[in-house]
């Protein structure tokens, strides 16, 4: 805050001279003062509420990737000071997440990273953009989140624009080689921004790759019962059922048209929230041979692998959740240890120019521009035999692709 | 516990003394917390005129709050209008569909919980509705320009949104309290307590039902606007969200319904268990990942208040009559 009146010492100022004041006159050793300060990262993610399990993924990314950083010194340029990660809950609600931001803004925080779900990182990064502190979105597919123009904002993942680009072009092609199966689709996306801005660009693109969208579907948040729509999609008859919405409904969806026996020649879905191995391991019969464009680890990365190895021996699971926040903090350490400061102007800069090498993730060279990544990049996967199997891009590919799938009996 | 008549006019000083250095003294975030105790009191005083007062339980009264965010968001991004200006165009939209809800439910004679679950129906068509159209940006939402300027109802500084919901607040309460004064207050309550009885006296029940959920309408559709301009962006599910009917009708109820200070008291009770419950997860190591526990805790506390204190926490501030002497 700026001062007030006749004041010429803001309160936030006369606050830290006051400290300043008590923390000299108490004269703590000079050993403790060398001490490099952590750098205290605030990661803000809806660990309650309805995606509560996407969330709690996010923050273990986060939480193991600050361990790790920590363990290998630190950041060196700033002798070794450690990470320090400030965890916050969203509760799903924009307000709270707004509060959070102001809340560790108290606190100190470097940068935030967060908030999975689109609206609640929009009115986040905001908020984090009148202190210029940088906000790095480590799910959230919105591309309005990189179109404000807030120069604190970044983004490493690709949002839901090239998804759908690279997922029509990744249908077409499986298309094209299975002699033009599928002309018609049918598309159900949750009625958020996210679903429902991934879903008008689908429809206005599949007619390039000659398939027709014969309807849209939209559903609430959270939605506990697809037969409705499980029987509208068997009347419709299409040869494709697309999909774009969170964990809980993908999972339900894809079930409930399982049971209902609706037969097309695929499954594709874009972003789908539920497409994971949580899905694959414990529904084998109903994922098999679905097929989503979804932020995905490099199969072939050791540091993926080993990682992969390290969640499961812990008892979770390896989603996309994980590895995204983990390689956001580990983006975040990379631009602190380049900018030598924790100065929030130093560090925007720093990651603005960033060229980061994103280990885990099937992605080109890093380069930010207006806060995207344009080298981030989908991977078109299909569960195969209670496993996932990168099927595109062909450099990442562990399987082939099975299109169209064996008919329901 | 009873609160002597000659503390009141010092307690209330002491209480807007009290809220006006509050900022002044305290870090951002708790700026931030203190706006949204007086924002919430604020909605939950649109709900408690019609609801608490008048009797007119609605589940459904986010169906103002998303008109009236959903217009000054519409006349500002697709218009090009200054957002105070839209500001009172919106509080005429939401008094226009309260009147329109009014009209429509109590000619047809709806009262009580049928009443309630109507408001919720209304709520959910208009939630369909904006994600349908696309003068709404359907599920997309829309999106406000940051451009922090006073004249663009935009603050760099929170402190200056904290007074503007206090300023809200303070006019709720000052048109709660007038209710409690005036005829159309007295007759409100006369149709809360008995509306046959009510008619019998020759009051025009219908017609002061329509004028309570134009008002209450009126009011909850500024907060609409307030928060659209404070959080910059709205889509349906948080404009229209049944969550926020939930909120509005519970600071009121756990404060007390049909009293002055009831949303008040309510949204400081319940926005400092939720805030302080959050706090605590986030400095106690051993709650550190289990956050849920604070909504646990919130919970519990919420049952504790409802089943200890019916009449809610203005109850415990009540008169209670003297125990008669057993003969």
């Amino acid at each position: 805050m700026t001062s007030q009146g006749k004041f010429p010492v803001s309160r936030r100022g006369f606050v830290a001279g006051s400290s300043a004041l008590a923390a000299g006159t108490l004269g703590f050793p000079a050993v403790l003062r060398a001490q490099p300060a952590a750098v205290k990262v605030g990661m803000i993610h809806p660990v309650t509420g309805f995606v509560a399990y996407n969330g709690q993924q996010s923050r273990l990314g986060g939480t193991m990737a600050v361990e790790d950083v920590n363990k290998a010194g630190g950041i060196k340029s700033m002798g070794g000071a450690k990470l320090e990660a400030l965890l916050g809950d969203s509760q799903s609600k924009v307000e709270v997440g707004v509060s959070e931001v102001e809340k560790m803004n108290e606190q100190g925080v470097a940068a935030y990273i967060g908030c999975y779900q689109s609206p609640v990182g929009i009115a986040a990064s905001q908020a984090a953009a009148k202190y210029n502190t940088p906000f790095l979105i480590d799910v959230g597919a919105s591309d309005l989140l990189v179109s404000r123009g807030l120069k604190n904002v970044f983004r490493l993942k690709p949002g839901f624009g090239v998804c759908v680009d690279d997922g029509i072009a990744s249908l077409g092609a499986l298309n094209k080689a299975a002699g033009g199966v599928a002309k018609t689709a049918v598309i159900v996306h949750e009625s958020g921004e996210f679903g429902t801005g991934t879903a008008k660009l689908l429809a206005g693109k599949l007619p390039s790759i000659d398939i027709q969208a014969k309807e849209l579907i939209a559903h609430d948040n959270p939605t506990r019962n697809f037969d409705n729509i499980a029987l509208r999609i068997r009347s419709l008859a299409p040869d494709i059922v697309m999909m774009s919405n969170y964990g809980n409904e993908y999972m339900l969806l894809a079930r409930t048209l399982y049971q209902q026996k609706v037969n097309v020649a695929g499954f594709f879905s874009i972003l789908g929230g539920g497409f994971n191995y949580k899905f694959v391991k414990e529904m084998p019969d109903v994922a098999q041979y679905m097929m989503d464009v979804n932020h995905w680890f490099n199969p072939r990365s050791a540091q993926a692998q080993a990682l992969k190895k390290r969640v499961e021996d812990g008892g979770a699971l390896f989603t996309f959740e994980v590895y995204l926040t983990y390689t956001n903090v580990m983006l975040l350490a990379d631009s602190l240890e380049r900018a030598g400061t924790a100065d929030k102007e130093k560090l925007t800069a720093a990651l603005a120019s960033s060229t980061f090498k994103a280990e885990l993730m099937p992605y080109g060279p890093t380069r930010f521009v207006n806060g995207q990544n344009q080298g981030g990049r989908p991977a078109t996967m299909q569960a195969l035999k209670g496993d996932i199997e990168v099927i595109a891009p062909a450099e990442f590919a562990s399987a082939k692709a099975v299109f169209p799938k064996p008919k329901l009996n | 516990m009873n609160v002597p008549s000659s503390w009141r006019v010092p307690l209330l000083a002491t209480g807007i003394a009290a809220a006006l250095a509050y900022p002044l003294l305290v870090p951002n975030y708790l700026v931030t917390v203190g706006m949204l105790v007086f924002f919430t009191a604020f909605i939950g005083q649109s709900w408690n005129i019609a609801g608490g007062f008048a009797g007119q339980t609605s589940f459904g009264h986010v169906v103002f709050f998303g008109t009236g965010a959903y217009t000054s968001t519409i006349l500002q991004v697709t218009y090009g209008w200054n957002p105070w200006l839209a500001w009172p165009v919106a509080m005429a939209a939401g008094g226009a569909v309260g009147w329109m809800i009014a009209v429509l439910s109590f000619r047809a004679g709806l009262k009580g919980s049928y009443f309630a679950l109507i408001t919720l129906a209304f709520a959910e068509v208009f939630r369909i509705l904006a994600n349908s159209v696309p003068f709404t940006r359907g599920g997309l939402g829309m999106l406000i320009k940051a451009d922090p300027r006073p004249e663009n109802f935009q603050f760099r500084d929170p402190i200056w949104i904290y007074y503007l919901a206090f300023v809200l607040c303070a006019v709720s309460i000052l048109i709660a309290w007038q209710l409690t004064r005036s005829r159309f207050g007295a007759r409100l309550v006369a149709i809360r307590e008995n509306e046959d009885a009510a008619r019998a006296l020759g009051i025009d029940v219908f017609a002061e039902k329509v004028k309570v959920l134009t008002l209450s309408g009126a009011m909850c559709a500024a907060g609409g606007t307030f928060y659209a301009q404070k959080y910059l962006y709205i889509d349906p599910s948080i404009a229209f969200g049944v969550d926020k009917s939930v909120e509005m009708l519970l600071v009121s109820m756990v404060g007390g319904a049909g009293t002055v200070f009831g949303p008040l008291i309510g949204s400081v009770a319940l926005t400092g268990i939720n805030e302080g419950t959050r706090w605590l997860a986030g400095i106690v190591p051993a709650l550190k990942n289990v956050q849920p526990l604070s909504l646990v805790v919130y919970g519990l506390m919420l049952i504790l208040i409802v089943a200890r204190l019916p009449d809610g926490l203005m109850g415990l501030f009540r008169r209670r009559p003297k125990a008669v002497p057993r003969a």
